[in-house]
């Protein structure tokens, strides 16, 4: 058996700490995709989503303004303090009433006719609502009117409340350095029964009520911010899935702290299983694990799959260093290319700028890794175990991550939503990639 | 389809020997510092000619090495109501020479997988060879190990295809974990994920903290450690102190599915729904079988299910459950009737709040409870405390009152029973 042998390194690490000592210590990035407030303007009409399948499915959403309908909704980023006023349009087919529900927040109407719920906009008409954006945190909006179809069809968003004093370059979550991070992102989660789209887009809802679907509900795409695995991890708003702006590609570097603000939109519960590391709950439903003001996070608790359950939403912090994996993740000490130190100033235990841990630096690989033949490789293999490597693969093999990143799977654990209908892998899965320190990120 | 079965799995296992399908290139081998003769276990003593230690140390041997062996291949159990059930799944394959590691792997599938026990600080050295499914001989899957909730994981080592590599057939890979936390883990392959987990490539894996290996007579915060005694984690106070532990994997399988598998057609991922539910691999009243159950004949004498779930403790005595979930279509609710729950971890962490300087405890979030609710991947540790429990025959059992049952046959189940003496 021949072994593989490791060496060629095609990122020399002098380069990358020389490159990240450029780059390091700049703005954060606020990657969560959405439009300002405080004022919104809505329509809620119809169109359809791709699925990876080669599926396309009916649905209802909301769309900003006389923009495209999409599904999820608009994100709003709106800041603690604000007025937020939302103008709902209502162009939904089959005449029906529009309506939103802002949960946990104090709403007032004006316009629109009286629904069960809340104020409703006619068909062709309008609705106003106001609120305080009182508090901090991650929410949900959904429809109020018929949502056990409404949502299920589409009428479904996410809002980011920022803190008071909110800063740009050192964000929060909240007001405490509890809830300080370096990348955010949103993870809503969803998913459709498509028997269900398919008999309302051609036979009209009130064909509905001679089935049991809303009743037996059985979902089949199970979504990320509205798209489906392998879709999620595309760009933002490409041209070939116009109603489904929103990716889910998080992307950090080793000891930043990442954001994950988990929104669980649709109706069942989702156990979100993040590879890497332990992820620490800091807040749900828009309130920081507190005992009492100004305590920060202490009763916040560590997972490794946050229960994501139907209108509720979580904030978790995600770090990676790769402490105490026992072996120098940057190279083998007998790789010829081998030329990085480890510079430990502030006594931390992790290199200054690349967060290598130290007290692994120099520590050999411990295993021989098998010859090619024998191994099938992944699309995000870079064909070597160390972080910036990358080495030569069969013809056809990786590709997808050309900065040698470490990458780990975030997915439902409830693995059957991980499938587009029969088709896997798909559904409710994406990849985070951790770039070496100097590697571009998006 | 039982005998066809039979003979078709003799008939394909004699093949595999006979014919050499193993391709020319790939080769069984082991990694295990200290291991002297490829069986995947460290030798403290050089070896004689003749295979048997002599009394010489080995200098590569390292106590603080553990290695294992699994294959990773297919296999029958049997379900509480008598039925076979074809699955793929892991087998335990330690302490086999290379050379006999492929014919003694294949047919050896276990459900669950082989429990993987490790203690805070060891560097494990876990072989993974690919034996091939013997009853689909049309498949050439590759498999990983995934050490679920695996803290600071390297890519490399975490057993996602898509992001690393996985194992073909006729080989091996060995995975490195620096065993740095104590929790109750879970451990599956992540190859065609929602396929292999259904067929049943998942098992019990949890470590053990420092703390157990205190001297006597330490002072925890008020609380005396002695020899022997054992705690679920690093808790500086005795507060997660137990006399017996066991591990308790919730899991369920579509039979559809596994049919369907087996007879080679197509797989039905949108239809999937489960119906046999399990604690541990079995049903109950299978659960509460000592030891191992007799194996379907279809895998000719090959034990397939090892792990009883049968709970015993002497009155006053500390029950630890370290309760997992790896089935792939719900969540599920667990509920001990008579005992209260006392929840001291929760996905393989104390379950406690920050410290506030790195010194000071954080705050407890410990509560007490007679249910818990797990979805696939979420593991939990509970403490049932018999100190006030009248001697007698008490249940765990799911309160997803349906899943009490064994496909057709009411009353099994998700279920099993706590034996108080």
């Amino acid at each position: 058996m021949r072994l593989r042998s490791i060496h060629a390194a095609k990122l020399p690490m002098v380069l990358s700490v020389a490159l990240c000592l450029i780059l390091w210590g700049g703005p954060a990035w606020a990657m969560i995709d959405g439009i300002p407030g405080p004022s919104f303007s809505l329509t809620a009409t119809e169109g359809h989503i791709s699925t990876p399948d080669g599926g396309s499915v009916y649905f209802w959403g909301y769309a900003d303004g006389d923009g495209l309908v999409q599904y999820p909704g608009p994100t709003f980023i709106v800041n603690q303090g604000d007025e937020v006023t939302v103008t709902l349009t209502n162009q939904l087919p089959y005449d029906q009433n529009a309506s939103i529900l802002f949960p946990g927040h104090v709403v007032s109407t004006q316009g629109g006719t009286p629904g069960l719920i809340t104020d409703e906009a006619p068909p062709g008409g309008t609705v106003t609502y106001t609120f305080t954006a009182t508090h901090a945190g991650t929410y949900l909006y959904h429809s109020g009117t018929h949502p056990e179809l409404q949502v299920e069809m589409g009428l479904l968003g996410a809002i980011i409340v920022r803190p008071a004093g909110y800063n740009a370059s050192y964000p929060r979550a909240y007001q405490h350095p509890d809830a300080r991070y370096d990348q955010e992102y949103l993870f809503l989660l969803s998913e459709m029964d498509p028997r269900l789209h398919l008999l309302v887009e051609f036979m009209g809802p009130d064909a509905l009520e001679s089935t049991n679907y809303l009743t037996d509900y059985f979902p089949n795409y199970w979504f990320i911010n509205g798209r489906c695995a392998p879709d999620t991890m595309l760009m933002p708003g490409v041209e070939w899935l116009p109603t489904q702006p929103y990716d889910s590609m998080p992307m950090m570097r080793p000891g930043e702290r990442l954001l994950l603000r988990i929104a669980g939109a649709g109706r069942d519960v989702h156990p979100f299983h993040h590879h890497g590391n332990h992820s620490r709950v800091i807040a749900r439903n828009g309130r920081l694990l507190q005992s009492g003001p100004g305590t920060g996070a202490d009763l916040s608790y560590e997972v490794f799959t946050v229960q994501s359950v139907p209108g509720e939403t979580v904030d978790a912090i995600f770090e990676w260093t790769g402490q105490g994996m026992g072996w120098d993740i940057y190279g083998d000490p007998a790789d010829p290319d081998y030329a990085h130190m480890c510079m430990d100033t502030n006594g931390d235990g992790f290199d200054d700028n690349t967060y290598e841990w130290c007290a692994d630096h120099g520590k050999p690989f411990p295993v021989l890794l098998p010859h090619d033949l024998d191994l099938t490789f992944g699309g995000f293999w870079s064909g070597s175990p160390f972080l910036g490597r990358l080495e030569a693969l069969p013809p056809g093999e990786g590709g997808l991550n050309p900065y040698g990143g470490f990458v780990y799977m975030w997915h439902s654990h409830t693995e059957k939503e991980m499938v587009n209908y029969d088709i896997f892998p798909g559904g409710m899965m994406t990849m985070l990639i951790i770039e070496p320190p100097g590697a571009p990120m998006h | 389809m039982k005998q066809l079965s039979r003979y078709a799995a003799l008939l394909a296992m004699a093949f595999l020997l006979l014919g050499g399908s193993v391709p020319a290139i790939a080769q069984i081998l082991v990694q295990c510092p200290g291991d002297l003769n490829g069986d995947s276990i460290p030798d403290p003593f050089l070896l004689l000619p003749n295979g048997n230690p002599s009394n010489k140390p080995n200098p590569e041997y390292d106590p603080g090495v553990k290695c294992m062996h699994l294959s990773a291949g297919d296999g029958y159990i049997s379900m509480a109501d008598g039925r076979s059930m074809y699955m793929f799944g892991f087998g335990d394959v330690t302490g086999i020479p290379e050379d006999r590691v492929m014919e003694e792997g294949m047919m050896s599938a276990a459900f669950p997988a082989p429990t993987i026990v490790l203690d805070e600080g060891d560097r494990f050295y876990l072989n993974l060879t690919n034996v091939g499914m013997v009853m689909r001989p049309d498949l050439f899957d590759p498999h990983t190990v995934h050490w679920h909730g695996f803290p600071q994981a390297s890519s490399v080592f975490d057993g996602v295809p898509d992001a690393s590599i996985s194992i073909n057939m006729g080989s091996t890979l060995t995975y490195f974990y620096h065993v740095v936390e104590p929790g109750t883990y879970m451990y599956h392959c992540h190859v065609e994920a929602t396929e292999h987990m259904q067929m049943g490539m998942l098992g019990n894996l949890y470590v053990r903290p420092a703390q157990n290996r205190l001297p006597a007579g330490q002072d925890l915060n008020g609380f005396i450690h002695q020899a022997g005694y054992k705690y679920a984690y690093n808790d500086g106070d005795g507060s997660t102190y137990y006399d017996v532990e066991y591990p308790i994997q919730i899991g369920s399988f579509d039979s559809a599915f596994h049919d369907a598998s087996e007879s080679v057609q197509p797989l039905p991922f949108a239809l999937m729904r489960d119906d046999y539910p399990m604690l541990n691999g079995r049903g109950y009243p299978d659960t509460i079988v000592p030891g191992s159950l007799t194996p379907p004949m279809e895998n000719m004498g090959r034990v397939s299910q090892t792990v009883s779930s049968l709970i015993e403790a002497s009155q006053g005595q500390k029950i630890l459950l370290r309760v997992s979930n790896l089935n792939v279509t719900r969540f599920y609710t667990l509920a001990s009737l008579g005992i209260p729950m006392k929840v001291v971890g929760y996905n393989a962490r104390l379950l406690r709040g920050p410290s506030p300087d790195g010194i000071t405890p954080g705050k407890d979030l410990y509560y007490t409870t007679h249910s818990v609710t797990l979805g696939g991947g979420e593991a939990l540790d509970v403490i049932l405390d018999t100190a006030d429990v009248e001697p007698g025959t008490y249940f765990l059992y799911t309160t997803n009152l349906n899943y009490l049952s064994n496909d057709d046959d009411p009353f099994g189940g998700m279920m099993t029973e706590i034996r108080i003496q």
